[in-house]
């Protein structure tokens, strides 16, 4: 290692620790001008914001109106991203002005969501232009938003981390019991209007609308940018202790907002559907978190089971090419359904007492497969193997099909709205069920296997049958959310159940958050929106999903919504406060005397 | 200080040992890790296990709570033969710690004991489901017998703290706390204090005197021979899976062959090292670890 002090110089005094990198000189180089950078990267966005951002009108596609690059030409449209970028960029001035406690930390999640939305809209510009030319100059016009809002978000990013990042605040306030509900209520039904404009935005893409893609995208990178910036304001985590004190009035809140959704912008058939269909792999991911969020067993062949309890349902339903010539009521399909599935989960689960980690992961594998080739070759009749299972009845009640519109009260709800309701209670029981079991002597068990099976046993924890549980309990959630899938899709086809649908529930539980109720749902939502939302990318839609997944597990491990242990973990931060009782021992030695 | 409230249960046979160890013998392949060895364990009594690295004193633990099936020989608590599987033993009344400690380290203090509760608990799957009243009885039970412990063993402001960060000490007096939350007969604890400073090294001494006057008997693993000779009423000395010597601690103190076996060096030496508080175990580089190893 050389040394670039000059010859003769003292050396300058270095911290204990390793040499400082390259960043963090830098970092401290710009320490005093942190206010500017930070002021100047909010003004450029709100500049960036109103410039043009393509030098290309595209005319192309079957609807002109929307084909063309105009939305990102016209300056003083402020539409869509720009209105994001101006509300970041004010809120980056005032934060660089004002003193709000860890405004370090806030402009960094602005910073992100600036740099996300300038790298999103850019690269949509760049790939359709044909070239970088279309967000900078071609033939005389000059286009330079993204180039500056990227700069913009850069700045700002680097003026917080110059003028050093806070540790989170933390929030005590406590008022009266009807005023913390009341901002419970406020905060949920902002938190409805989010879940509608992010369902919602871009519209429903395909070749309708060929910027879909890129304004979700967008608006994800925003709503990323946004809620960092209130993590680190520390209010949603104060939110959190709040409904952590009201946690059943929290619960029916937000339970009456998922049935209000279809009074939204949301409010119609495609998107009852497609939140249907969020609500279906919601439940079975449910399931698939007890196996491998609490018991720490990887199953990859889990949808197999969503599959028996659609396939159970549709040769119940009295279909026309059902193998049984009965038709029961839903609700007695659901249960039986579901005991198949349950009694299939514990036939899979069996090799557990044999097999650890990675063999468990193949048999579970092999299971999968076996699964989806029988149900190709229409085993027994049961599966109507490449003819699938069509024509399965709607679920009726009192006469109505849950198909056709209903009007409340003179309001008119879209079609599919019953199956929506239906749904988000079924939703609801099975996330019951799961936090019931996981506050139980079989719960703890469970994550006590998890963490140290031969620890587990030696606390009296007969593993076999507390694995096999696990499977078993997983397994009939799946084939609960299994007969419901079969009733709306109408049709059920091995197709449906396929490796990936399993890696994908896979990826949906440990992107939410191992082990936890609302981390299932988050992830199953994202997983299954994701891919409806970037249809028009189709050949990238993959690689965009595999993206996504690699940034979410890099910038946050623990899932989206981590466990309520490593959330009370995250609040404190080590850096500013000793492990607890550290030096007590000796203080604590004569307490057992 | 709060104890917990009662002693293990009924069904205790009056005089006769708790725990016998009768001719056990352990061959890993070619290896005899433990040749023959026998012994019995009273009421109310602390026995310590004392012996150089590798002499198989943790593969001993490990046959009596059924971890691993002895080649021969024969495990019994109170005159009925023990079955061949940890979850079984730790219910018919043996518990135990491990030396490498095996907490559930992202479980809470409390949930860590409430683990060791499992098997004293009734809870159908249906009631786990329901959360019926029964069901909250049983929970709320098992949370208040879960709080003495921890305040027993010292650790009730931490209860909701996750166990992995724990200070080292106290996560070895947690795994005490959920060993003793399965209401055993029996605690066998290995090097509880391990990497232990002096002064949490008397608290555990104390501890473990508060948990032989619960009735719990003991069986103690720790290379601190000062430790074992001033806490139990027996000492075991295994030298090379063999059992060497059986006595009173001043028995075993000054018995020559010990002398000789454990420590292999001239007893003057030893002398000095058997009253030092280091233990053998912390010399660094000395000459009898794992000399005995395959
Ligand atoms: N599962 C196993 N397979 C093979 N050999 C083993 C196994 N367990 C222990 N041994 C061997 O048995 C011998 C005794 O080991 P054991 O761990 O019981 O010693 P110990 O007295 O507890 O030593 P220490 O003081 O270091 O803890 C060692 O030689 C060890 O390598
Ligand atoms: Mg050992």
């Amino acid at each position: 290692m050389t040394t670039t002090s000059p010859a003769g110089a003292p050396p300058a005094p270095r911290p204990a620790g390793p040499p400082p990198g390259r960043t963090a000189r830098l970092i401290a180089a710009l320490g005093p001008h942190a206010t500017v950078l930070r002021g100047a990267g909010g003004l450029l966005t709100l500049i960036g914001a109103l410039l043009p951002w393509a030098t290309f009108v595209l005319n192309k596609g079957p609807y002109p109106d929307k084909a063309t690059l105009q939305y990102f030409v016209a300056p003083f449209g402020v539409t869509g991203f720009r209105w994001q970028l101006l509300l970041f960029g004010i809120a980056a001035l005032v934060l660089a002005l004002a003193p709000v406690p860890a405004r370090g930390r806030l402009l960094r999640g602005l910073a992100w969501g600036i740099i996300g939305i300038a790298v999103v809209n850019g690269l949509f510009i760049t790939v359709e232009g044909g070239g970088l030319g279309a967000i900078t100059v071609t033939d005389g016009s000059v286009a330079c938003g993204a180039v500056v809002t990227l700069l913009a978000g850069v700045l700002v990013e680097l003026g917080a981390r110059a003028g050093g990042i806070e540790p989170r605040p933390v929030w005590t306030w406590r008022f009266g019991p009807w005023v913390e509900r009341a901002v419970l209520v406020v905060v949920y039904v902002l938190m409805l209007f989010v879940v509608a404009a992010t369902l919602t935005s871009g519209g429903t893409g395909g070749a309708a609308n060929r910027y879909s893609g890129a304004v979700f995208l967008s608006f994800l990178a925003a709503l990323g940018g946004a809620f960092a910036a209130l993590h680190a304001s520390g209010l949603m985590t104060w939110v959190a202790t709040v409904a952590e004190r009201h946690r059943v009035f929290s619960v029916l809140v937000l339970l009456a907002m998922a049935l209000a959704l279809p009074l939204t912008a949301a409010g119609n058939e495609y998107w009852m559907t497609v939140a249907a269909n969020i609500g279906v792999y919601a439940a079975t991911a449910i399931g698939l978190n007890i196996v491998v969020g609490l018991a720490g067993l990887l199953d990859l062949g889990y949808v197999a089971f969503l599959g028996i309890g659609a396939f159970v349902a549709a040769n119940l339903s009295g279909a026309a090419a059902a193998k049984f010539d009965v038709h029961l009521p839903f609700a007695l399909v659901m249960v039986i359904s579901a005991v198949i599935a349950g009694m299939f989960g514990a036939v899979v689960g069996s090799p557990t007492l044999r097999v650890r980690g990675d063999y468990l992961a193949i048999v579970t594998l092999a299971f999968g497969e076996i699964f989806v080739r029988t149900a190709q070759n229409n085993i027994f009749g049961l599966t109507g193997g490449s003819n699938a299972i069509p024509g399965i009845p709607q679920v009726e009640l009192f006469g109505t099909r849950f198909s056709d519109r209903i009007a409340v009260a003179g309001i008119q709800l879209p079609a599919g709205v019953l199956y929506y309701l239906l749904i988000v209670f079924l939703v609801a029981i099975v996330m019951l069920v799961f936090s019931h079991l996981k506050e139980s002597r079989l719960g703890r068990a469970w994550i006590a296997i998890r963490e140290d099976e031969d620890a587990a046993r030696a606390m009296g924890i007969r593993t076999g049958p507390i694995k096999i549980m696990a499977f078993l309990c997983g397994a009939t959630l799946a084939g609960f959310a299994g007969a419901f899938f079969a009733h709306k899709t109408g049709t059920v086809s091995y197709e449906s159940f396929r490796f990936t649908e399993s890696v994908t529930l896979i990826a949906a539980v440990i992107l939410g958050g191992m082990g936890t109720v609302p981390g299932a749902v988050l992830g199953a939502s994202l997983l299954f929106v994701l891919p409806e939302k970037l249809r028009e990318f189709a050949d990238y839609r993959l690689l965009l999903f595999g993206l996504a997944l690699i940034l979410i597990m890099r910038f946050r491990p623990q899932g989206l919504v981590p466990d309520r242990h490593r959330r009370a973990e995250l609040a404190r931060d080590p850096a500013d406060e000793p492990p607890p009782g550290g030096s007590t021992a000796g203080s604590r030695a004569e307490v057992a005397a | 200080m709060s104890a917990p409230s009662a002693a293990p249960e009924a069904g205790r046979t009056g005089g006769g040992p708790i725990l016998a160890a009768a001719g056990v013998t352990m061959q890993f392949g070619g290896l005899r890790a433990l040749g023959d060895v026998s012994f019995d364990l009273m009421e109310g009594q602390i026995i310590g296990l004392i012996g150089p690295n590798g002499a198989g004193k943790t593969t001993l633990f490990n046959c009596l709570t059924g971890l691993y099936a002895p080649t021969s020989g024969s495990v019994s608590l109170r005159g009925e033969r023990l079955p061949q599987d940890p979850a079984l033993v730790t219910e018919k009344g043996i518990a135990r710690t491990f030396q490498n400690i095996r907490l559930f380290p992202s479980m809470t203090a409390e949930e860590n004991v409430l683990v060791g509760r499992h098997v004293r608990m009734k809870q159908s799957p249906l009631s786990s489901l329901l959360h019926g009243p029964k069901f909250k009885r049983s929970e709320a039970a098992a949370r208040v017998r879960s709080g003495e412990l921890l305040n027993f063993v010292g650790l009730g402001r931490f209860s909701d703290e996750l166990a992995r960060n724990l200070p080292y000490g106290d996560q070895r007096r947690l795994e005490i706390a959920r060993a003793l939350a399965t209401d055993p007969s029996v605690l066998l604890l290995d090097e509880p204090t391990a990497g232990m400073n002096a002064q949490e090294t008397e608290a555990t001494r104390q501890l473990i005197f508060a948990i032989r006057d619960l009735g719990i008997s003991v069986v103690v693993i720790e290379h601190d021979t000062k430790f074992i000779f001033t806490l139990c009423d027996r000492v075991l000395v295994l030298v090379q899976g063999e059992l060497l010597v059986e006595g009173g601690p001043d028995e075993v103190r000054g018995d020559p062959r010990v002398v000789e076996a454990y420590l292999g060096a001239p007893p003057e030496e030893v002398e000095a090292r058997l009253y030092s508080s280091a233990a053998v175990d912390e010399s660094p580089g000395g000459a009898h670890r794992k000399e005995d190893g395959p």
